[in-house]
């Protein structure tokens, strides 16, 4: 059973050197940093090579000043591979598919393996810029910075109590898989998933009485229905720098494709 | 260990301009409608439970089950959470767990956010909500009747997750929809079987143990109409 292969709770929190300039710059900066890198790599079309290299020297960049280990961007990045298989498995099926993009007379097999090669690119930078932004910001940081970013805040809030109480109850989870592998469980087909139902429900009335007691906890803690910020966010220089870095090298080169 | 999971979470470069962006406001919308149910029916600091509860799902989501030929499929709870909190607090719970897979996981891409939500969370667990809770209104089915529907609902919760993948993958250009369609449609309805079985024990269990907890699809009409509020009902 390869338990908790998707989302193992090692491939979260922040990686790389906590003192590096990447680490300190503002939430704010770098999710408009991180994120327009997706976007531009995203919204460029395929065979505009120079944007998807330019964006991922960017990325490059940034992991090096951050002091972010290749094996940690490896770990956490090759959740994309299967997704990009996926699409690889249906690539000679596009030559009769049709209409990906027009390109006239090429024929449409080279469309499908361009379609690939596009997807593939896009996605790995996409993947690896939210990898860049999990090493270098913590999760509540990140919230803090959307917060700021008119996110509202009962949104903001749920994922920040979410957040706290994953650890816990992935944990948890894992102990509960844990004794019913060792009472000989080992389902081979998805109807004998019925043990895993029981699983759940112990799962949410364990979580659901934690959830009243830790909001009885907080009550009594002088809770009003709003978090105290401990650290303020202010943008400083290097915020402004990092964002205007990253625009100044990437949408000329985006807009220029859009013209070639 | 080959576990392809569900192969529901969308990378970034998936999905065209358009499909994205119009994915995105469907998500936005109904994630708008859920926190509007939350601040007018949830007392506000009872939010802590939401989260708790939005844990839940994401460990949850844990619980894998073989599929065929060594690849494995886990559990969604979309339908799960519908019958536990109500529709909308369903879908503002989903949404939170498919976010934060996004932003502290990287599963799923940021720009396909809004796509996500809607496969995974938004489109079954209103599915659930409406048919569910007008099974309920029509014809208040008893105990096994109603589990029985929470199979189906289930199941097709999770089918109608996997036909808007493949449309909205199709329609990008990424992937020819019909082979798409007939792939993703028959290894998610042995998914779904995992997903109702897994579901229909969650349910029948809570039901039994803390009725009260249960959104849609009360048995007493003693208790009043079944209200989003009892997701933070019996503090």
């Amino acid at each position: 059973m390869g338990g908790l292969c998707n989302h193992s709770l090692e491939l979260t929190g922040l990686a790389g050197n906590p003192a590096s300039p990447v680490h300190r710059l503002d939430p704010r900066a770098k999710i408009v940093g991180l994120v327009s890198i997706t976007i531009v790599a995203v919204s460029t079309p395929p065979r505009h090579w120079p944007v998807y290299v330019a964006c991922a020297t960017a990325l490059a960049a940034v992991a090096m000043l951050g002091r972010v280990g290749v094996g940690d961007i490896w770990r956490r990045t090759r959740v994309v591979l299967p997704l990009i298989l996926f699409v690889a498995i249906f690539v000679p099926f596009l030559r009769t598919g049709g209409a990906v993009y027009d390109l006239g007379p090429i024929k449409v097999h080279e469309a499908g393996l361009l379609v690939l090669a596009a997807v593939a690119a896009k996605a790995t930078i996409g993947t690896l810029s939210a990898v860049l932004l999990g090493t270098t910001t913590t999760f509540p940081a990140v919230l803090h910075g959307l917060e700021a970013m008119r996110l509202p805040r009962t949104f903001v809030l749920i994922a920040a109590f979410m957040y706290r109480y994953l650890f816990v109850i992935v944990e948890e989870v894992a102990r509960m898989r844990q004794a019913l592998a060792s009472r000989g469980y080992r389902p081979r087909n998805a109807l004998q998933a019925g043990a895993l139902g029981r699983v759940a429900t112990a799962l949410f009335l364990r979580s659901y009485s934690r959830g009243e007691r830790v909001y009885l906890a907080m009550l009594s803690r002088g809770y009003r229905g709003a978090m105290p910020q401990a650290v303020p966010l202010s943008l400083g220089r290097a915020d402004i720098v990092f964002v205007a870095v990253v625009l100044a090298s990437l949408v000329p080169l985006r807009l220029l494709a859009e013209l070639a | 260990m080959p576990d392809l999971l569900l192969a529901l979470h969308i990378p970034d470069g998936f999905l065209s301009g358009g499909i994205a962006l119009v994915t995105a406001i469907l998500a936005i919308a109904a994630v708008g409608w859920g926190l509007r149910v939350a601040d007018r029916d949830l007392d506000e600091a009872k939010v802590p439970l939401l989260g708790v509860l939005a844990a839940f799902i994401f460990a949850a989501q844990m619980l894998n089950f073989p599929v065929a030929g060594g690849t494995s499929g886990h559990f969604l709870g979309a339908t799960l959470a519908a019958v536990l909190l109500g529709p909308w607090l369903a879908c503002l719970v989903m949404t939170v767990v498919i976010a934060t897979q996004a932003f502290a996981f990287a599963d799923g891409g940021i720009t396909a956010l809004g796509a996500n939500v809607l496969n995974m969370g938004v489109l079954g667990a209103l599915l659930a909500g409406v048919a569910l809770g007008a099974a309920v209104k029509a014809f208040s089915p008893g105990r096994g009747a109603f589990l029985a529907l929470v199979a189906v609902v289930s199941w097709l919760a999770v089918m109608v997750g996997a036909a808007a993948t493949s449309v909205e993958l199709a329609l990008s250009g990424t992937v020819p929809l019909t082979s798409a369609l007939v792939a993703m449609l028959g290894v998610h309805a042995l998914i779904g079987i995992g997903e109702a079985v897994i579901t229909v024990g969650a349910v029948s269990a809570v039901l039994a143990a803390r009725p009260d907890l249960v959104a849609l699809g009360r048995f007493e009409p003693a208790s009043g109409t079944p209200d989003v509020a009892a997701a933070g009902g019996t503090a």
